[in-house]
C-alpha cells in the first residue's frame, strides 16, 4: 500500500501547493489591495488612534484651515477640532458630550452625542445594498505628504449620491486627502492636511479650546425626550430616491422654536438626509433660546439652500413647514421634501 | 505674494517643504486671507501640473495646460511636460488654462439640477425645474479655477479632479430659507450624517460666514398630496 501511496502522494503534492496557493492568493488580496479592506483600516486609524494635524477645508473656492486632535486614553476619546481662521470656532468632544464654542456668536453649546464617530468621519460597513448604488475601486498609487498614499474611489452610480475619493497613508491608513465629489467626479469639497503627527501621547493642553468664554451664553442640550405631534408624525416620504430608506423616526425642538419638529432620517448606507416637518411657527411665541432676529424668517420658506458641500430644500406641505437636508445632491433633497406628505399606516415609501 | 511664499507653497504642494517652514507657512496662511485664496486655487492647479493623479486627468484638460505653457497642443504625458516648468511658475501658467476654458463648466453644470431621465420630482414637472433655474446665473465658475471637461460616466479613467465648479445665488433669489434656521437644520442633521459627510458639516459651522450662499429658488408648487 505504501509504495501504492508514494506515487501518488508524489503526484499529489505539487497540486496541493497550488490549491494553496490558490486559496492564499484572494486573502493576500484582501490583505494588501482589497479597498473595502483599506476603508476599514481607515476608519479603526481615525478612531482609535492619536493624532494631531492641522488640515485644509476647500469648498466653493474657499480654503479655511483647520485644527484636528484625537485622543484615545484608557477608552476615553477627547478630541478638539478648530478653524484656525478668523471665527475661532470650536468644537470639543468629551467621549459622550460635545461642546461647540461659537465666539463670534457670543455663545456655547453643550449637547450630548452617544455613540458618535469621530470628527474626521468614517465610512461605514459596506453591505450588499451599498454595492447597487456605489462602486469601491482602488486607483494607482501616488505621493501625498511625501508619504506613499493608496487611493480608494467610492464612486456613485447614479445622481442622487457624492461619493469619495481618499488618500490614505500605506503606513497608517490615515486620509491624507478627501475629496467629495458628484456622480460625474467633479469635485465639490476637498480636505487634505498640511501636518499630520500621531504621538503616543497627547497633553491635555492640546485639547483645550483657545476661545476665552467670559460672558459667553452657555446653552446646555439635555437628551432630547421630545414628542412630536400625532400630526407631524403623521408626515413622511412618500418616495424616496433609489437605496434610501428611513433609518431614524423622532423628534426635536430646534433654536428658536416652541414646539418639537418631527425629525425623519433617511440613508442609502452612505449618505443621510434629514427631514424636519414643523408646525407654522408663531412669532410671538418663541422659545428663550430665539434671537430678535429670528422674528422675521417666521414667514414660510420655500427654496434650495447650498450647505457647504450639500444642499438643504425647503417647501409648504399643508400648512407645515418641510424642509430636506443633507450632504447629497441637490435634486436629492428636493426629491425627498416633494415627495412628503401624510402617510396613511403602514405605508412604505416608494422608489 | 513673495517668490519666497511662491516657492515655499510649490514645495509645500510637492510635498518637499521642510516642517519647519510648513509651519511658517501655516501661521502665514491662517492670517493671510489673500494667500489662503491664492493657495486654494494653487492646491488644485499644481496638482494638475504635477500629474500627481494620472488617472485623474482627462486627456483634454492634460491638453489644455500643454497649450498653455508652450503655446501649442502636446499630445504627451502631462508630468514630463511639468517638470520642465520652473516650480513657482506652474501654478500662474495653470491660471492661464483656467480662464481659458470656464465656460465648459458652464456649459457642462447646466445639467445639475435636472433629474435624471425616468426619474421625475415628486409633485414636480422636470421642465418646471429647467424653467427655474437660469443657467447663466445658477452656475459660478470661481475665477482662476481649472474646470473639467463634459464628463462622461464616472469611471476610474476619467475622473476629474480639478474642477471647482459649486453653484451659487442667482441673481433674482432672496434667502430661500433663513440663515439662522438653516444652521439649525444643520446642526441638528450632523447628529445623524454618516460617513464622512460628517466632517464636511462640522467644518461648515466652523467657518465664520453662516450664510450659506443662495441657488435658484424652488418652484412654488405644493408636494403631491
Amino acid at each position: 500500500m505504501t509504495e501504492v501511496l508514494r506515487p501518488r502522494a508524489h503526484w499529489l503534492a505539487p497540486c496541493a501547493v497550488m490549491g494553496a496557493l490558490l486559496t492564499a492568493l484572494p486573502l493576500c488580496a484582501l490583505g494588501s489591495d482589497d479597498p473595502r479592506e483599506w476603508l476599514e483600516k481607515m476608519n479603526h486609524a481615525l478612531a482609535t488612534r492619536n493624532y494631531d494635524g492641522t488640515f485644509f477645508h476647500l469648498s466653493e473656492g474657499r480654503l479655511e484651515t483647520m485644527r484636528i486632535v484625537h485622543r484615545v486614553r484608557g477608552g476615553r476619546v477627547t478630541e478638539r477640532l478648530a478653524s484656525l481662521d478668523g471665527s475661532g470656532r470650536e468644537f470639543v468632544r468629551n467621549n459622550d458630550e460635545l461642546t461647540c464654542y461659537l465666539p463670534d456668536q457670543h455663545t456655547v453649546l453643550v449637547e450630548p452625542r452617544q455613540d458618535h464617530g469621530p470628527f474626521l468621519g468614517s465610512l461605514p460597513q459596506f453591505g450588499a445594498a451599498v454595492n447597487d448604488f456605489y462602486l469601491i475601486e482602488s486607483l494607482p498609487s501616488t505621493h501625498v505628504l511625501g508619504r506613499a498614499a493608496r487611493v480608494i474611489a467610492v464612486s456613485p452610480k447614479d445622481q442622487f449620491r457624492f461619493g469619495y475619493r481618499l488618500w490614505l497613508d500605506e503606513k497608517t491608513a490615515m486620509p491624507l486627502k478627501t475629496q467629495l465629489c458628484d456622480s460625474r467626479g467633479q469635485v465639490i469639497e476637498q480636505i487634505f492636511f498640511a501636518r499630520l503627527d500621531m504621538p503616543e501621547t497627547i497633553a491635555d493642553a492640546e485639547l483645550q479650546p483657545a476661545v476665552r468664554t467670559e460672558g459667553m451664553h452657555w446653552v446646555h442640550q439635555g437628551p432630547s425626550r421630545d414628542t412630536a405631534s400625532s400630526v407631524l408624525s403623521a408626515y413622511g416620504a412618500s418616495e424616496l430616491p433609489p437605496g434610501f430608506h428611513l433609518t431614524v423616526q423622532g423628534a426635536q425642538t430646534l433654536g428658536g422654536a416652541s414646539v418639537p419638529a418631527s425629525h425623519l432620517v433617511y440613508s442609502d448606507g452612505l449618505a443621510t438626509v434629514s427631514v424636519f416637518v414643523e408646525a407654522e411657527r408663531d412669532p410671538s411665541a418663541q422659545s428663550p433660546g430665539a434671537t430678535p432676529h429670528d422674528a422675521p424668517q417666521e414667514a414660510p420658506m420655500q427654496g434650495l439652500a447650498r450647505v457647504g458641500s450639500g444642499f438643504a430644500f425647503s417647501t409648504m406641505v399643508q400648512g407645515h413647514q418641510v424642509t430636506a437636508v443633507g450632504e447629497v445632491p441637490a435634486q436629492t433633497v428636493e426629491f425627498i421634501a416633494h415627495s412628503v406628505k401624510v402617510l396613511n399606516g403602514s405605508e412604505a415609501p416608494s422608489h | 505674494m513673495s517668490e519666497q511664499i511662491r516657492e515655499q507653497v510649490s514645495a509645500f504642494l510637492d510635498g518637499e517643504l521642510p516642517d519647519s517652514e510648513t509651519d511658517l507657512l501655516l501661521k502665514r496662511l491662517t492670517r493671510d486671507a489673500e494667500l489662503r485664496d491664492s493657495f486654494g486655487r494653487y492646491a488644485l492647479i499644481g496638482e494638475a501640473l504635477r500629474g500627481a493623479s494620472p488617472g485623474m486627468l482627462t486627456q483634454g484638460f492634460a491638453s489644455r495646460v500643454n497649450l498653455s505653457i508652450d503655446g501649442e497642443p502636446v499630445p504627451a504625458p502631462l508630468q514630463p511636460q511639468a517638470s520642465r516648468t520652473p516650480r513657482w511658475w506652474r501654478p500662474f501658467a495653470g491660471l492661464g488654462v483656467a480662464a481659458g476654458v470656464a465656460a465648459v463648466a458652464i456649459v457642462t453644470f447646466q445639467q445639475r439640477a435636472v433629474a435624471p431621465p425616468g426619474v421625475a420630482t415628486p409633485g414636480v414637472a422636470t421642465s418646471g425645474v429647467v424653467a427655474q433655474v437660469s443657467p447663466a446665473a445658477v452656475i459660478k465658475v470661481a475665477p482662476g479655477m481649472p474646470v473639467a471637461d463634459a464628463a462622461g460616466p464616472l469611471s476610474a479613467q476619467n475622473h476629474e479632479a480639478l474642477s471647482y465648479t459649486v453653484p451659487t445665488a442667482s441673481s433674482e433669489s432672496n434667502a430661500a430659507i433663513a440663515p439662522a434656521r438653516l444652521t439649525n437644520y444643520v446642526f441638528a442633521h450632523s447628529k445623524y450624517s454618516s460617513g464622512l459627510g460628517q466632517r464636511g458639516v462640522l467644518a461648515d459651522l466652523l467657518i465664520e460666514d453662516d450664510a450659506p450662499a443662495q441657488v435658484a429658488p424652488a418652484p412654488v408648487k405644493r408636494a403631491a398630496q
